[in-house]
């Protein structure tokens, strides 16, 4: 991971961060493991007003080399099977075209498919599990059982009950069946039905959605809100009626699908700064600046900095000071995706922007999805009243779309008073500050016994790597004997070396579940030989600083 | 659309090469195949070492040169679906440090395999060609070439 200052890379005692006099601004701190002795304001000012710990450490080299052997034994053994099936050896399960078009040009070049076949297919019984409870904390999981080596399914008919669940993003809790908790979303049911068929512009726009919208704004704190009916459509809809040709999007390289595909719709030119990354972000704004669009030399119409809050696969949080000092030196609008911190991160859970203390006022197009942290679907944009104004005209989504059904936006509008403390209890406080502690104690565990974790200390998705692929499906697998689901992910979807097991903590993991699953690691990590990490925190005390400890309790 | 997938890398097979430990795992490899070879009692030194060129550069000939296209589905609809794997490297850039990297490791190969071999002339012959043959494609001016037709779809 490029991210030479808050990054504790692999050289515990580094005492000159590599580049950090590159920008005249000064903006750039040095963050990180290394300067344990941070206090409040320092040299530069207060940009950060609390520190900034991100973590990308490197495993050690013969962990690459035994990853890249162990794609190389499965590519043999790939070919070998291939080879079997094709000379009828060997007998084959996957679809194929009937006799009588043989001859025919194939539909599919089966070189493409030679990963799923023959490396996702021996471990896909750890994905697209079938539950059968809400996503809760613990759900139920239906138990299959495959005779042929994952190619068939079937089901035995018993349920797994309370499986603990690590991988939905359940960041408040407010996946729940409590029949109390939904009676409102149940009368709306009854009172509006359940879809709308029909866009916002015709006859879509409900009195719950004008209500909604301004119980969004409300809690974000700024002018106006919109809500469409699906988070994706959000990013992939809107994009392209704020930018278009003339345009230039500066896109975080870990962007979101949605995102990169609003961008690319948008017709608008898309250049990739390194994952946050302040100098690559500033070079190519200056870039663009400078030379202006490509052939022409023309000034830009716009410049709009696409970044999210929290980074789903990485647990990173954005750089928010820096790029909002960023964009204002230099002219530039910013988009920010709080799909995964609105409700996770912030005193009050109002996403990374009251996590960094800054004004909503700030960040030019605030935009943010339900499925996470509100137990709901679809996403909102927020921002100035001519901003949304504009994009109820002017957005794809308005005119063609369907809007958001009402109990669906019934159950947004209750999550986000429980949230706001509206209902008149504190509930909604205390689910914040619960995923918190949760976030932070689960992290504190996993560092001091050894494991390499992606990420911000306060984000509430912990990347774990697990690096070989013989080591994903082992661990999927073992942890589910143990009844805790997890996620893990390998390539292509990460790159080659950084497979992993996401872990989302939630609000409503008790300390005891946690403990559960932290002690399951423990011992996998022994058995799997997963404690990579060099620098486990407990080995090291005089690196961090009295008050980081201070927060736990 | 790269749909569950973590980076907006259209075409991951590009950045393998260029991943961190890959250029060691292939050192490491063709020093293992070396030892096995040299644990065969019947062959003689010269004879293993040309075996070793051989079949490194024809292993290397296969999966850089003849494969093509992408083991796994890519968003862009198959735009690399008639490029090899060295022809895909950095997007088609051509001299970036993989593709010395690659394109030097054969040489140094031969250059050990022609000592070892004491210069016989058979030998000279079989490894020469060999390297020739691995060491063409990787010429700038033969990218997408394809020689007769071979190979092409």
């Amino acid at each position: 991971m490029a991210n030479p200052s808050a990054v504790c890379n692999g050289h515990l005692h580094h005492h000159h961060q590599k580049q950090n006099n590159l920008l005249k601004s000064g903006i750039y701190k040095k963050n990180g493991i290394t300067k344990g002795m941070k206090k409040n304001g320092i040299s530069n000012g207060s940009l950060y007003k609390k520190t900034f710990i991100e973590h990308f450490e490197q495993a050690p080299m013969y962990v690459a080399v035994l990853t890249f052997l162990g794609f190389g034994v499965g590519t043999i053994f790939g070919y070998l099977r291939d080879f079997m099936r094709a000379w009828g050896l060997e007998k084959r399960n996957i679809a194929a075209e009937r006799e009588q078009q043989k001859d025919f040009v194939p539909l599919y070049q089966d070189f493409e498919n030679f990963y799923t076949r023959n490396l996702y297919m021996r471990i896909r019984d750890n994905w697209n599990r079938p539950i059968c409870s809400v996503p809760g904390p613990q759900f139920d999981l239906m138990e299959r059982v495959t005779d042929d080596y994952n190619w068939t399914f079937r089901f035995t008919g018993r349920t797994i009950k309370n499986v603990i669940n690590m991988g939905s993003y359940n960041y408040l809790g407010f996946a729940e069946t409590d029949v109390n908790a939904l009676k409102t979303v149940t009368i709306e049911l009854q009172k509006y039905g359940t879809g709308i068929c029909s866009t916002r512009q015709e006859m879509g726009t409900l009195d719950k959605h004008v209500e909604l919208e301004k119980l969004v704004a409300k809690f974000l704190g700024v002018e106006d809100a919109m809500v469409f009916g699906m988070g994706f459509a959000t990013n992939s809809m809107n994009i392209p009626a704020l930018v278009g040709k003339g345009c230039l999007i500066l896109s975080d390289e870990l962007n979101h699908t949605s995102l990169v595909l609003g961008a690319r719709l948008s017709g608008a030119t898309i250049r990739i700064f390194k994952h946050n990354n302040m100098q690559s972000l500033e070079k190519l704004l200056r870039d663009a600046i400078i030379y202006g669009q490509p052939r022409s030399r023309r000034a830009w119409r716009k410049i709009i900095i696409l970044v999210e809050g929290i980074y789903s696969m990485e647990g990173s949080i954005v750089r928010l000071p820096e790029i909002v000092s960023l964009k204002k030196k230099y002219k530039a609008y910013l988009y920010l995706d709080e799909a995964h911190s609105i409700g996770a991160v912030g005193a009050t859970g109002r996403g990374v922007v009251e996590y960094f203390g800054m004004s909503p006022d700030d960040v030019d197009v605030l935009m943010g999805t339900f499925t996470k942290s509100f137990g709901a679907a679809g996403g909102y944009i927020a921002g100035k009243k001519d901003l949304v104004d504009f994009l109820r005209t002017h957005s794809h989504s308005a005119v063609y779309a369907t809007s958001m059904c009402p109990p669906v936006a019934e159950q947004i509008i209750r999550a986000m008073k429980c949230l706001m403390g509206l209902d008149g209890t504190t509930q909604g406080l205390q689910r914040v500050r619960q995923l918190g502690k949760n976030t932070r104690y689960f992290r504190r565990r996993l560092h001091e016994m050894g494991f390499i974790i992606y990420g911000n200390d306060d984000s509430p998705v912990v990347p774990l790597l697990l690096y070989m692929p013989g080591k994903i499906g082992a661990f999927a697998r073992r942890m589910l004997e143990k009844n805790i689901g997890v996620v893990v992910v390998g390539f292509p979807a990460t790159p080659i070396t950084e497979s992993r097991a996401r872990f989302c903590v939630s609000a409503a993991h008790t300390r005891e579940m946690l403990d559960t699953v932290l002690n399951a690691l423990d011992e996998l990590g022994d058995f799997l030989h997963l404690k990579y990490s060099r620098y486990s925190k407990s080995s090291h005390p005089e690196l961090y600083e009295e008050t980081r400890l201070e927060l736990e309790d | 659309m790269n749909v569950g997938v973590a980076h907006s890398e259209v075409n991951p097979n590009t950045r393998v090469m260029n991943s961190r430990g890959i250029w060691l795992a292939y050192v490491i490899s063709v020093g293992v195949l070396h030892v096995v070879l040299l644990s065969i009692p019947f062959f003689s030194i010269p004879v293993v070492w040309t075996l070793t060129n051989v079949i490194h550069n024809l292993v290397m000939y296969v999966l850089l040169h003849t494969v093509k296209g992408t083991p796994f589905e890519t968003p862009d609809q198959g735009k690399d679906r008639l490029l090899t794997h060295w022809e895909q490297i950095d997007y088609g850039t051509q001299c970036t440090s993989s593709r010395k990297f690659l394109s030097v490791s054969p040489v140094v190969l031969y250059l050990l395999t022609s000592f070892y071999t004491k210069y016989d002339p058979a030998h000279f012959v079989v490894n020469t060609a060999s390297l020739l043959s691995v060491l063409l494609p990787k010429l700038p001016q033969f990218h997408g070439v394809r020689v007769f037709g071979i190979n092409k779809y």
